[in-house]
């Protein structure tokens, strides 16, 4: 087990990279002129001249990856072109924003997706399976965009009872100590921002769980359906043991394993589906932010979220690799 | 005891919810986050629209128009020759960090932008940032600026020495980029006061939260009109639909950006008004005279009568847009009103090719070189105030020339590239467009006209008008500028040197609660006015 722990943990290590020349190059290959693009029609040809050779633009591909990677490693991800801004300390500070609302996407995902799955696979072919199966199938195919416009619009706009979007209401004075509101609200004692912030937090999480959502009770159900026909499983309703009990203590338990997996995959998803979900909904994570500097071709913060990003995914995966061994103990690797 | 925990929970939830009467505070609801609001290095609208709160220039735009009226300075004078400028500041004004607004805080601030070995010049421009508009509009640094000194003559006297006259000085100087900044806070900050901004305006600066939102606060002891609310918050949200939406549920007074489709959704809400900027901007087509076609007036007169103006206008701009006859927009001093314009007549545009040598209609153009090749239509990947839909406005375009006779093929690209490909001539045929920065008309024309042959105009070669152009430059008469710059559109009319397409006037949405807003053709509005009811 230790020695697959290191050598998977090991494999991190080529994925990265190759994340990195994917991230560096897509930059690069994508057409027009960086420096172009940020001054726009009132370009001279100096003044681009000036701002390539600031950028190192001028330099040779290869060498500007080498200054690159070098910085990375270093912990520095460069300045923002845009703002001048460390691409680190911004991207911390925005961090926990994204995290907060991926969570809350996560748990409301399971909370809910697994419960659904489960019904429909022990009431499987019923109006209930159906329903669920419906309402799965939507949702995976639902567009983000469009699902959080229509959540903003009937419970902002109509109703008027959740925000449209923001994480705090207007000017509100709250200084967070971690950048994590919610947790910052608890641990101080500030119950107003509190409730405040969980009220803008319901429909973008909504909106982020929705496809998640879907996918874990679809997953959910196929698995359990699967654990349902083996024998073991026939051997314990053969004692007479109630469905209630077969299904929670012998199958669900194996059943979710792929569900594990498809859960730490989703991850990847949810920082993806960030980026429309903070835009729609004006969430100050990194989603957002990196909406914001691809339109204003900020490469070096979208290098540098990029790689973060996809750091975050394969470290993420590589804990479920790990956890798989965990929760089950009938797998060995060496 | 959890669940009356629960029930507080909620009944806060309810209060934040209904939260109390906001009419202290103006929420704006902005397209995305400034950039910084260091007014001297930025050039965007959404960075100026928050400087114009914080700071005041020596002079500024009178209401709705680009008419310039005093700010900092109450009254000035310009020698005969139109190169010496004295300006009398106003007396007991204090920046928001309670330094006195002087006469040596305004040179302080000229020396920053125009001296490159200034300390506070040198730190920005090593980070990376340029003083862009200064070079733009002054002709550059240190000794290429047309500007040669400036002195504090008295306590609040400044005089500023030109090297030649230079018609739109004052016009310039109203521009939010040349608004005095608190040299004691510049000093402190260095490159961060563009997180710190400091000025004298009608509202001081309290936070930026990133991605989020600017505070201020109402300076109360503002000199000109004193602000009506208490604060301003300007939000940022990214997406047009997303924005109304937060209009229309009340969480913000007032924005910018909508979907020209959206226009009529907010006349129709009747908690809503529609105000338009005054029109500072212009859709055109412009031709490559090195293409042999081309070069044939005929044919050019040809275009210009197949294009369905007002149907375009009518049908793509949301009802904001305006059908335009020359170059400059008609909120311009400059504005030819006698102008007339081509008539749509596709009968007449087959008459004038068939005249030119194209009975069988034009699909193909000839290059310098003789060859022959299909004629693309360029048009741009993104949406312009100008051209709102640039792609449904070139396929209507391209509809109207086929009717002529005339068979385009529309092309896009990458928007950098385009950019880029107009710069080296390399577009046969294409749209594009400007915006006004100070509502001078040299700031029109002068910019695209006054170097004949270059190869970003297209290699449009009019000596006449780039003469005339120039010659209004050094005036300081409005009224004989204005008469040459009448002139100019005439002369551009005639010579067919390029299509006008259309103005727009830039819609924004507010509650009508809110009143007192004036929109500006610059798009940066001063918020002191505006009141919340």
């Amino acid at each position: 087990m230790r020695r697959y722990a290191v050598q998977r943990s090991l494999t991190v290590i080529p994925v990265l990279l190759g994340v990195s020349v994917l991230v560096f190059s897509f930059i690069h290959l994508i057409p027009g002129d960086p420096a172009l693009t940020m001054l726009g029609e009132r370009a001279t040809p100096e003044k681009v001249a000036e701002v390539r050779a600031h950028l190192g633009l001028d330099r040779p591909l290869w060498q500007q990856y080498g200054i690159y990677v070098g910085k990375v490693v270093r912990g520095d991800l460069g300045v923002s072109i845009v703002r001048g801004d460390p691409v680190l300390t911004d991207l911390l500070r925005r961090f926990p924003a994204t995290v907060e609302l991926a969570t809350a996407a996560i748990v409301l995902a399971i909370a809910l997706g697994i419960p659904i799955g489960v019904a429909s696979a022990v009431w499987r072919n019923s109006i209930v399976d159906s329903l669920a199966r419906l309402w799965a199938l939507t949702g995976v195919s639902m567009p983000i965009f469009w699902l959080g416009l229509m959540l903003a619009w009937f419970f902002g706009v109509k109703l008027r009872v959740l925000p449209t979007g923001f994480r705090l209401g207007t000017g509100t004075a709250f200084a967070p100590s971690t950048n994590f509101v919610i947790l910052d609200a608890a641990l101080q004692g500030n119950w107003p921002v509190l409730a405040d912030a969980l009220r803008h937090l319901v429909l973008p999480a909504l909106a982020l769980a929705t496809i998640p959502l879907a996918i874990i009770a679809r997953m959910t159900r196929a698995s359990l359906l699967e654990v349902l026909s083996r024998e073991y499983i026939r051997t314990a309703e053969a004692k007479g043991l109630s469905q209630t009990a077969v299904v929670l203590r012998h199958a669900l338990w194996n059943a979710l394993l792929p569900v594990l997996t498809v859960v730490g995959l989703q991850v990847g998803h949810l920082l993806a589906g960030a980026i429309l979900t903070e835009t729609i909904f004006s969430w100050p994570g990194i989603g957002l932010w990196v909406y914001e500097s691809i339109e204003a071709r900020d490469y070096a913060i979208v290098q540098g979220a990029s790689l973060f990003i996809a750091a975050i995914v394969v470290v993420v995966n590589l804990a479920t690799d790990l956890l798989y061994a965990l929760v089950d103990p009938r797998i060995k690797y060496d | 005891m959890r669940l009356s925990g629960l029930a507080l929970l909620v009944a806060v939830g309810f209060h934040v919810m209904t939260g109390p009467a906001i009419a202290q505070t103006f929420v704006f609801g902005a397209q995305g986050e400034p950039v910084q609001l260091d007014p001297a290095v930025i050039t965007d609208g959404i960075s100026s629209r928050i400087t114009r709160q914080i700071f005041d220039g020596l002079v500024r735009y009178r209401g709705s128009t680009t008419e310039v009226e005093p700010a900092l300075a109450e009254k000035w004078e310009v020698s005969r020759d139109g190169r010496v400028w004295t300006f009398e500041l106003r007396h007991n004004v204090k920046f928001h960090d309670g330094t006195p607004l002087d006469a040596a805080a305004v040179v302080w601030n000229f020396e920053r932008w125009w001296k490159s070995n200034h300390a506070q010049h040198e730190n920005q421009v090593k980070a990376g940032q340029t003083f862009e508009y200064w070079e733009a509009q002054f002709g550059g640094f240190d000794d290429k600026s047309i500007v040669s000194k400036v002195e504090a003559v008295g306590s609040h006297t400044v005089r500023i020495t030109l090297k030649d006259p230079q018609a739109p000085f004052l016009a310039n100087l109203a521009m939010f980029v040349f608004d005095v900044a608190s040299p004691k806070a510049v000093e402190k900050w260095g490159l961060e006061f563009g997180k710190h901004p400091v000025g004298t305006g009608a509202f001081q600066f309290v936070e930026w939260k990133p991605n989020q939102e600017v505070i201020l606060e109402a300076n109360p002891g503002y000199w000109g009109v004193k602000p009506r609310v208490k604060r301003v918050v300007v939000r940022n949200i990214k997406d047009n639909s997303q924005r109304l939406g937060a209009l229309k549920a009340g969480e913000i007074h007032g924005m910018e950006g909508l979907n020209p489709d959206d226009v009529a959704v907010v006349k129709s809400d009747p908690s809503l008004q529609l105000l338009l900027r005054p029109t500072n901007t212009t859709g055109y087509i412009a031709f490559n005279y090195k293409v042999k076609e081309f070069q044939d007036k005929r044919v050019r007169q040809a275009f210009a009568h197949a294009i369905n103006k007002k149907a375009i206008v009518d049908a793509l701009y949301g009802g904001t847009g305006l059908v335009a006859t020359q170059f400059q927009p008609p909120s311009l001093w400059g504005y030819n009103r006698e102008l007339k314009d081509f008539e749509y007549g596709p009968a007449r545009a087959r008459e004038l090719l068939t005249q030119a040598g194209f009975a069988q209609g034009l699909s193909e153009i000839t290059g310098e070189d003789g060859k022959k090749e299909p004629l693309i239509f360029w048009y741009m990947s993104r949406s312009r105030p100008y051209f709102p839909n640039p792609k449904e406005i070139a396929e209507a375009m391209a509809a109207d020339l086929a009717k002529a006779g005339i068979t385009t093929q529309l092309q896009t690209t990458e928007w950098a590239v385009y950019l880029d490909k107009r710069k080296n001539g390399q577009l046969p045929l294409y749209m594009l467009g400007w915006t006004g920065d100070n509502g001078d008309p040299d700031n029109f024309l002068c910019y695209f006209f006054c170097q004949p042959g270059a190869a970003r105009e297209g290699f449009y070669a009019n000596t006449a008008l780039a003469d005339l152009l120039l010659r209004a430059q050094k005036l300081t008469i409005q009224a004989e500028r204005a008469r040459l710059y009448r002139q100019a559109e005439q002369m551009l009319h005639d010579d067919v040197g390029r299509l006008f397409i259309a103005n727009n006037q830039p819609p924004l949405a507010l509650s009508k609660r809110a009143k007192g807003y004036v929109p500006h053709p610059t798009g940066s509005e001063y918020f002191n006015t505006v009141e919340v009811q």
